[in-house]
């Protein structure tokens, strides 16, 4: 009796297994009529795929919310949003899945800057322009996307740099007193990349003592940790850059659990932390507390640009290829009011709005 | 003689283990810095004098791992596996806990509903998640790793629906007040409520039949049911004791940040609650069990979690560290192993004799 | 009247292991199917089916492993652990030391061995609970993961990107683009190794004496032991294969993602043991089918497929959907064997 229960099952399988062949090769043969069928079906609603790298931070839950609102159905647009976790691997299934599901633009946000060359060139083979958002990718050729939104990360880094400079020369500390540790965002991220690069040039032309560069992942247990790390380390921190909010809020945790005190008056032992985004609604607190002494803004509102360039992408008009969004520096200290990088001048605002 | 029977008498009491444990870590920690010992009088964030030192870190954040080891040891004792959700249920009790105090709002100005209410809807929920496991294994006849296997993939999914994937702030002081200090009260707040634990379970192992109950569901189902014992009953009895214990864990890891991360909160505290349990010294296989090894147990792994921070291993790297821990306990508790060990005893004290 | 009595004599004939397969299949193509009818679009495309194939050949693998220990009655939850750590050693050895495809083919395979004779000898020899011993193993493998490299990277070893990259063009499937270029369906290596592995393992266990103790020590061991089957060495053997299995899933994971990262794999043995399930593994051991394994790993990740496509956070939704399958399927093997003891007793 098993044999013929066995010899049944081999033999459905089999026939399902061709029968799964069939269907798929008969779709093929269908497929163009059926792709057709639904462009007109769908009629003036465009697809977008966005695939966002995850939900890590304040910032990048700002981000999503404002390419959902963007692309809305009332607006003619219909947006497949798909969180890939943090993980390369899954941005690529994404946007497999987007090509196979015949959207008509991509916007990928990528976790990582390399590996991108064979997936951006079946987008291409396929006929879906690509626009990249926050950070860059690395491939050969550049034609692979069609543009690219964002933030210049390094002008931010240079802005904060030009403000802790100014600061400083202010309050009268010497460029030699200046002890900072730089808790990094996701090493290898373009956001890290960048800050990282405008602090440490501005640390070795002003001649100050960067100590540590030790990476929090952009996450506030991340920085909690390295944190409290580094107070064992050292004990002469004055002031702690960190990449992003989320580390800042944990950051200024450990050195209050490490029974310091943070805030901008360094000559009296306040340890100053300084940090980027502006997005966390904590963060933007403590800059008013005065425990945040600057933040240098980061637009997450990349959405209606997006819609705009996509728009353009429609009419058939060429984007320009980089595109940067404007960006401002919040303190509560009022000493400083402008901050200058590369002869062009940034104003800093105050905290209340 | 009658020395060897002392010593023998020591060597099979249950806290042995986590005794010799204790004391291994205490003098590694004497020996690389002994002021790994020192309290101090700090003031917090919020101006409330609070104490401070790494021994006063073992108490307050070894408590989550104190009350869930409670639970966990009746469920290993009851069904002779153990639950692996927990973790995934405290995000789903914290996350209902902060649904009822801040009312569905992300940024509320004042809380929706007292403390007390919010705390009262967690254990409603942490003991329906009990239910469910225990259902799937007292009455589908399921392994308990598997039947909580479910919730451990549904759970932070579940906490994350609760809220909408929104991460409310709770805008009382008062609330943080159950994972941090009262104004007035150094002592973290984390221990009051693990005493208040120890003691109603104290009272309920005591005055009830529940410790008997269990240990005869776990060592033999069919003789305890014809002793007149349903171990259905005692089984999702378990686990919901299970489930109110995640309750208060959740209070305590909600009110440490006033707010709640999904995938990150109580993550792998399953995994250090089983090991709480193993290495009190109680068979993972069920049966006879000693609340209070466990406990100890819980504390212990939270000493070595702490010790381990001091000597810079990374949070992520931890894990290693447990599993050799972990391996060595079940290896020397491994029957065949003690089995070997003894008679290899045996041997070794007759040609102690003769060299006398 | 008669066509019930001839379905009931159909379950009744039926062996457990076919019927739960049934189930699986069907499920599974039903579940296509749906999915074709209402959702369209990409489902039609057999390249849909293949991505799905081309991004889960590392969880058939471990499923397989999985099912194997699962029907000698254990259970191995390092091997999410061990494909992280395998990616990793490989991606560090390849890219920051230079190493070769070939050593780097031996570092995971060696990775799994030591696993498998580690676990294994514990578990059957030392008789100690597979559950706590794996569970060590994963913490472990985790753990020496961050050990060995802490940061995510990118393999850019010219020869691994070209194997990486490899495609295995299907004849007589593709596409044709909304520009007109038609795209032949492919596969990567790792989904005909997943294939071959899975076709070796079922003819094992159909067909020889190991395969048919694995069944027999799962389940009943007082009878195996009579039938001179060697239960510590089977219990042995199924752990072994089940580690050196998640040592070439790991490797397998490794040519897909192209990186080494501590998080890779997360969560994965969850997967495979829910795929073993869904596939008709029981968990009480003695019980299961490869090919069902198979299988449920198609189930389990059509369903994220199609939870990903109609655009509900993935990452949320997902957990959701296969708890619930896990929790259906649970409750059916609850079910079947329950009526299988009653019918034993009438």
């Amino acid at each position: 009796m098993k044999t013929v229960a066995n010899l049944a099952m081999v033999l459905l399988l089999s026939v399902a297994l061709i029968a799964g062949c069939g269907s798929s090769s008969a779709q093929k043969d269908s497929g163009d009529s059926g792709s057709s069928l639904e462009s007109k079906e769908a009629g003036k609603l465009i697809t977008v795929g966005f695939s966002q790298l995850g939900a890590e931070s304040d910032w990048r839950s700002a981000n999503t919310i404002s390419m959902q609102s963007a692309f809305v159905p009332e607006e003619g647009y219909n947006l497949i949003y798909k969180n890939g976790q943090q993980k390369q691997v899954n941005q690529i299934t994404a946007i497999r899945t987007f090509i196979q599901q015949e959207v008509d633009y991509i916007v990928l946000a990528p976790v990582t800057e390399s590996g991108w060359d064979s997936v951006l060139g079946e987008a291409r083979d396929a006929g879906i322009p690509v626009i990249l958002v926050d950070r860059r990718v690395d491939v050969a050729d550049k034609t692979l996307y069609s543009c690219w939104v964002g933030s210049d990360f390094e002008l931010e880094g240079r802005k904060m740099a030009a403000w802790i400079d100014s600061y400083t020369k202010r309050i009268g500390l010497d460029a030699s007193e200046l002890h900072i540790v730089n808790i990094q965002g996701t090493i290898g991220s373009t956001a890290q990349i960048g800050r990282t690069r405008g602090l440490a040039n501005a640390a070795r032309e002003n001649g100050w003592d960067l100590m540590a560069e030790v990476s929090g992942d952009f996450t506030e247990t991340k920085g909690r940790e390295v944190m409290a790390g580094l107070l064992k380390r050292f004990d002469n921190i004055n002031i702690v850059y960190c990449e992003n909010d989320n580390e800042a809020i944990g950051a200024i945790d450990a050195i209050e659990a490490a029974g310091k005190k943070v805030g901008s008056n360094i000559r009296k032992g306040e340890i100053m932390v300084v940090s980027f985004d502006g997005v966390n609604k904590e963060a933007l607190d403590y800059a008013k507390e005065g425990k945040i002494s600057c933040i240098a803004e980061c637009n997450p509102l990349h959405g209606p640009r997006v819609r705009a360039l996509v728009d353009m992408l429609v009419e058939g008009e060429t984007p320009d290829k980089f595109n940067y969004v404007d960006e401002r520096l919040f303190s509560s200290i009022p000493d400083v009011t402008e901050v200058k990088v590369d002869g062009v001048s940034y104003p800093v605002q105050g905290i209340d709005e | 003689m009658k020395n060897q029977n002392t010593l023998k008498k020591i060597v099979s009491n249950q806290l042995f283990i986590p005794a010799i444990a204790l004391i291994v870590l205490t003098l590694i920690n004497l020996v690389n810095d002994p002021g790994f010992f020192r309290i101090t009088l700090v003031t917090n964030n919020a101006g409330n004098p609070m104490l401070s030192g790494s021994l006063i870190t073992i108490l307050d954040f070894g408590s989550e791992l104190g009350i869930l080891a409670i639970g966990m040891t009746l469920v290993t004792a009851a069904s002779g596996g153990q639950d692996i959700s927990v973790g995934a249920t405290i995000a789903i009790a914290g996350s209902a806990m902060l649904r009822v105090l801040c009312g569905g709002v992300a940024r509320p100005e004042t809380i929706a509903a007292p403390i007390f209410v919010a705390f009262l809807v967690a254990c409603l929920v942490g003991m329906a998640c009990g239910l469910f496991n225990g259902t799937l294994v007292a009455v589908f006849k399921i392994q308990p790793m598997i039947a909580t296997l479910i919730l451990f993939t549904a759970g932070r999914s579940i906490a994350a629906w609760i809220n909408h994937n929104e991460l409310p702030i709770v805008p009382d002081p008062k609330f943080s007040y159950f994972g941090g200090v009262i104004p007035g009260i150094p002592i973290p707040t984390t221990v009051f409520i693990v005493i208040g634990c120890i003691i109603v379970i104290a009272l309920i192992l005591k005055f009830t039949n529940l410790g008997l109950y269990t240990q005869a569901v776990g060592i033999n189902e069919k003789s305890a049911r014809l002793n007149g014992i349903n171990p259905t009953a005692i089984k999702i009895l378990s686990f919901v004791i299970l489930g109110l214990c995640v309750a208060v864990a959740a209070l305590i890891k909600v009110s440490r940040l006033s707010t709640i991360n999904y995938s990150v909160i109580a993550k792998d505290i399953e995994m250090d609650a089983i090991l709480a349990v193993a290495l009190g010294g109680n068979a993972l296989s069920g049966g006879k069990f000693n609340m209070w090894a466990s406990i100890l147990g819980a504390y212990v792994i939270q000493y070595l979690t702490t010790t381990l921070y001091k000597f810079d291993v990374q949070s992520d790297a931890l894990a290693a560290y447990k599993a050799v821990v972990v391996i060595i306990l079940v290896v020397f508790s491994a029957p065949t192993v003690r089995e070997g060990c003894s008679k290899f005893f045996k041997r070794l004290a007759p040609a102690g004799k003769e060299a006398a | 009247m008669k066509k019930t009595s001839e379905k009931s004599s159909i379950f009744t004939k039926l062996n457990d292991t076919s019927l739960l397969l049934i189930i699986t299949i069907v499920i599974f193509f039903a579940m296509y199917i749906g999915a074709i009818i209402f959702q369209g679009g990409g489902f039609t495309k057999p390249q849909m089916l293949f991505n799905i194939l081309n991004a889960n050949a590392a969880l058939i693998i471990t499923s397989v492993g999985l099912s194997i220990v699962m029907i000698t009655g254990g259970i191995d939850i390092s091997v999410g652990g061990v494909v992280a750590l395998v990616s990793m050693c490989c991606a560090v050895y390849l890219d920051k030391m230079g190493g070769s495809i070939i050593g780097s083919i031996f570092i995971a395979l060696g990775i799994g061995l030591l696993y498998g004779l580690v676990q294994g000898f514990l578990v059957a020899y030392l008789d100690i609970q597979p559950f706590i011993v794996s569970l060590a193993g994963m913490f472990f493998a985790r753990g020496m993961t961050t050990i060995v490299n802490t940061a995510p990277f990118n393999v850019e070893n010219a020869e691994f990107v070209a194997l990486k990259d490899t495609r295995i063009i299907v004849p007589g499937m593709g596409s044709y683009t909304r520009k007109g270029i038609y795209v032949p369906a492919y596969v990567e290596i790792g989904v005909i190794v997943a294939l071959v592995i899975v076709l070796l393992l079922f003819v094992v266990l159909r067909w020889t004496k190991l395969g048919r103790s694995f069944y027999a020590v799962g389940g009943n061991k007082q009878s195996a032991l009579m039938l001179g089957i060697n239960v510590k060495r089977t219990k042995f053997l199924s752990h072994l294969i089940c580690s050196v299995l998640a040592g070439i899933a790991g490797y397998v994971y490794f040519l897909h993602v192209g990186s080494g990262s501590a998080s890779h794999a997360m969560g994965m043995e969850m997967n495979a043991i829910a795929s073993s399930i869904i596939g008709g593994t029981m968990l009480t051991g003695g019980v299961g089918n490869l090919i069902g394994t198979l299988f449920g790993v198609l189930s389990l990740c059509t369903i994220q497929t199609i939870v990903a496509s109609a655009g509900l956070d993935d990452a949320w939704w997902t957990g959701i959907t296969i708890a619930a399958m896990l929790c259906i399927f649970l409750i059916i093997q609850s079910v079947v064997m329950v009526q299988k003891q009653k019918a034993l007793k009438g």
